[in-house]
């Protein structure tokens, strides 16, 4: 008995919704993104037993490892421009963590770089967020 | 005599074709720009001056002077564990805000690392740092 031919039909993936899927993706990035201001600045982290996670505040002060001042990932001349920044800055935001600032220094830095702008921080009402990681048992 | 011509009308279309492509290259331009770096550290809450002149009018506060050599705790001198033990057997918790001050007190040449060290050491006993570098010991 002869069978019927099947009709042979041809496959397509559905690729319609490829760009909507693609902006939805865009849009989940823009929004969760938080773009890595501070590449530029190179620092090695201070290490220490007590530190644990802790939650990522929208004001960073960094010093790299030429002693080199960083407000938000832009350079800043002196301990002073720290102060009047990071009280600009706490006055455009609100919340509870409007008052955290992260601070980033390199290890090696010695304190007639890095207490200055401690106390820069701490003068603008600040409350210093020290970013580190933890020390490795010996 | 016409001169009015009829103009041919076209269909419009917008490309789309390749509206995909650019979303996609936006995604993994997102997708490298971002930052997903998780921090660990401490919060140190560092009075500001008006708090430290309160916190001056307090009796003894516990102090940590950190030099280029050492750390002492009360003037003994300690390592980093015996300074983490000592801080921590003052219970600065259960104590009120103005009793809860440790003083720091730095002179020499200090790299971050000691200083983040002992920082750290306050923070986890709960205490709260008041700062008194050298050029401002000299001037008391």
């Amino acid at each position: 008995m002869k069978m019927p031919n099947r009709r042979i039909r041809p496959i397509t993936v559905p690729i319609t919704s490829m760009g909507d899927i693609a902006f939805l993706l865009i849009i989940f990035f823009m929004v969760c993104s938080d773009f890595a201001k501070e590449s530029n600045v190179k620092w090695t982290k201070a290490q220490a037993p007590d530190v644990h996670k802790i939650q990522k505040s929208r004001i960073s002060v960094a010093i790299d490892k030429d002693g080199e001042i960083y407000l938000q990932g832009q350079r800043l001349p002196d301990p002073d421009a720290v102060e009047a920044g990071v009280a600009a800055l706490m006055q455009l935001r609100s919340g509870p963590d409007a008052k955290l600032i992260m601070f980033k220094c390199d290890r090696g830095v010695d304190k007639s770089v890095f207490e200055p702008v401690v106390g820069a921080i701490a003068r603008a009402g600040g409350t210093i967020v020290a970013v580190g990681e933890k020390e490795e048992k010996r | 005599m016409s001169f009015v011509r009829q103009r041919e009308q076209r269909e419009t279309t917008v490309p789309m074709d390749s509206i995909s492509d650019i979303a996609f290259l936006l995604i993994i331009f997102f997708i490298l720009a971002t930052s997903i770096q998780r921090f660990a550290g401490f919060q140190a809450e560092i009075p500001s001056a008006e708090r430290s002149q309160e916190t001056e009018k307090t009796e003894k506060m516990p102090s940590v002077i950190v030099r280029g050599g050492g750390v002492m705790l009360n003037d003994n001198p300690v390592d980093m564990e015996q300074l983490r033990a000592g801080l921590l057997a003052l219970k600065l918790p259960s104590k009120p805000e103005g009793q809860r001050v440790v003083v720091v007190e730095t002179s020499g040449r200090i790299p971050y690392q000691t200083y983040f060290e002992v920082m750290s050491a306050i923070s986890a006993a709960g205490g709260i740092m008041g700062i008194l570098s050298e050029e401002q010991g000299d001037k008391k």
